[in-house]
């Protein structure tokens, strides 16, 4: 049987706390089963870091399996050992489809810190009811640290599965301005439509105007709608483009259905990786994890 | 050389005081709550200016590689504002224990009022019960005497003196704090009171043990690199090097770190600034290419 993806989170813990941290957490997990106040609760998320460091999650490629499985879309490669701690923290609760679990998570955010605004963030897809926190997380959308927008956007089911339109556009607009791995999106390929590629395209001319690079996630964003401005687009910057970037636009231009542009820039193409996109594109991978193995420098980590 | 400015108030300063800052070898800061210049009218105000302290602030000093410590605590100025301060204080617990905090500060008096004296005791307690460091600090008129009440005070409440942060020393004061067993800090102004001259006579003097340098820059004609610069006089001097490091780098240290709230391993790491990792050019950066893979130069 699958486990709960919160019964996975106190298995990755036992894993990697020291003894001293364990007993925090198997204590705190218990006292917080049995009901406490809500600034008992802040407390504990806030004593966390006493107990576990920001060392890297690091899982297996076992536990990566068990994780999918249990939680489709949601990857901890950017996640730390305290951040998962709280995570299970706030999952320890036994009242999270509660008015009182929502209005005591919502309160946890005023007097966060930097590290907790993430982990708070992280906790989204784990917990009951998830639509009731739809605002909150449109909320942190819109800060300015750039780790706490990651921790919501990147490697997390939670925005495709509940945001709009509106702010699912601008979640991803966002993190194509702030130039993150949008191939890290989770579902962004489902959730591409006519009016994410237009502003996209939009985006990629003002670039132009202020004379800025590319960012390679731009052609994640390209779908049949629009393609008469891609073409051009594509031939402004063809040849100028280092490879890893024609991959890239290779990638758009198959998600566009161009596949006879990708033909013809086969047939004058001499670089073996951009040669090994026009193979995929042409054989019909173009999806966003395709993008991540063809397109993602080794060298690319992540906040 | 590296350098620990131990007391500045980053939410006042420029990004241009961060890049100076890490050009010059700050590695690390503490900035404490303080007065905001005039007078806040509701406890909201303290708690976005806690909530900055451990969120944005901290955001932003690790743009530029630096270490972005804080204190948590309602200054003697405000504490004059019975109402307020008491609504202030409530805010402690939800703050002094993040991750971070290194101490309950800048607390103390300013007149010396009964006010003043209640909120200080109430928070030296809080800082007792909690084992934190505290960060003191004292008054700018009747300096030596308000000094000795702040010793005194700390002790009487159970602060141990190994725990305790005397902040804006003098000649004048710093024999009565070093007799207590306190830290004793110095701030380095620039024109007025204690300028770098001075402190290189007082390291001359007292020697480098419990001697601590700090800026204390803020929103008024202030120094952001009085630290890095007072180092640079004692090294011309000929002051030892030994005594440098100790009272521009780790007697900060092993002061705040008793906290066990700084990652001495993490912080002891080569720097590297990588705004690209982490920065939105919507926030700090607006166009300029980030900077990435420059180790901090010391």
């Amino acid at each position: 049987m699958t486990p709960m993806p919160r019964e996975l989170l106190d298995t990755f813990l036992q894993q990697r706390l020291t003894n001293t941290a364990s007993d925090f957490w198997q204590n705190a997990r218990a006292e917080l089963g049995s009901g406490v106040s809500r600034s008992r609760f802040s407390a504990l998320i806030a004593l966390a870091s006493r107990h576990a460091k920001r060392h890297p999650v690091a899982l297996s490629e076992t536990e990566q399996a068990q994780l999918q499985e249990a939680l489709p879309g949601l990857d901890m490669r950017a996640w730390n050992q305290l951040e998962l701690l709280r995570v299970a923290l706030v999952t320890a609760r036994s009242d999270l489809e509660s008015d009182a679990f929502a209005a005591d998570f919502e309160a946890q955010f005023v007097y966060a810190d930097e590290g907790e605004t993430c982990a708070l963030y992280r906790a989204l897809p784990f917990l009951p009811g998830p639509e009731r926190f739809v605002w909150r997380a449109g909320e942190g959308c819109r800060t300015n640290m750039l780790n706490v927008f990651s921790a919501i956007a990147l490697d997390s089911p939670y925005p495709a599965a509940h945001f709009g339109d509106t702010a699912w556009n601008q979640l991803v607009m966002k993190a194509l301005f702030l130039e993150l791995p949008l191939w890290r999106i989770a579902e962004l390929d489902s959730r591409l439509s006519a009016e994410l590629t237009r502003m996209a395209l939009d985006f990629a001319e003002e670039r132009e105007s202020a004379g800025r690079v590319l960012n390679p996630g731009l052609w994640l964003c390209m779908s049949p709608a629009n393609k008469e401005r891609l073409q051009p687009l594509v031939a402004r910057h063809w040849e100028d483009a280092e490879p890893h970037q024609r991959c890239a636009m290779i990638m758009g231009l198959a998600r566009a259905g161009e596949h006879t542009q990708v033909q013809h820039l086969a047939e004058t193409e001499s670089d073996i990786d951009v040669a090994r996109a026009i193979d995929a594109a042409l054989g019909g991978n173009f999806d966003q994890h395709t993008f991540a193995h063809l397109v993602v420098e080794e060298n690319e980590s992540q906040p | 050389m590296r350098f620990f400015d131990p007391h500045i108030h980053m939410v006042s300063r420029t990004t241009d005081d961060y890049q100076n800052m890490a050009a010059a070898g700050i590695r690390a800061v503490i900035e404490p709550a303080f007065w905001m210049g005039q007078p806040r009218t509701n406890v909201g105000s303290f708690v976005d200016y806690f909530a900055t302290l451990v969120g944005w602030e901290r955001f932003r000093a690790s743009q530029f590689g630096i270490s972005h410590y804080c204190t948590i605590g309602v200054n003697s100025k405000e504490a004059n504002n019975e109402g307020l301060a008491r609504e202030a204080l409530e805010l402690l617990p939800l703050f002094a224990l993040k991750e971070g905090v290194v101490a309950i500060g800048e607390i103390g008096y300013d007149e010396m009022t009964p006010a003043e004296e209640w909120v200080y005791q109430h928070q030296l307690q809080f800082a007792v019960d909690h084992d934190m460091v505290v960060m003191v600090h004292t008054p700018h008129r009747d300096k030596k005497n308000g000094v000795l009440r702040s010793i005194d005070v700390a002790r009487e409440v159970g602060v141990p003196m190994e725990k305790l942060v005397i902040d804006h020393n003098n000649e004048e004061t710093v024999q009565s704090v070093l007799d207590a067993g306190a830290w004793a800090a110095f701030t380095i102004y620039p024109n007025t009171k204690m300028g770098s001259e001075r402190m290189v006579e007082v390291v001359r003097q007292y020697g480098p043990e419990r001697i601590i340098v700090d800026s204390s820059a803020d929103w008024g004609v202030s120094d952001p690199l009085s630290v890095p610069k007072t180092a640079h006089l004692m090294q011309e001097r000929g002051i030892d090097p030994s005594a440098i490091e100790l009272t521009c780098w780790q007697n900060a240290l092993d002061a705040y770190a008793q906290s066990g709230q700084i990652d001495v391993e993490e912080l002891l790491k080569e720097p590297v600034i990588d705004q690209s990792q982490r920065f939105s050019d919507n926030s700090v950066l607006r166009g300029q290419q980030p900077r990435i893979d420059e180790p901090v130069k010391n």
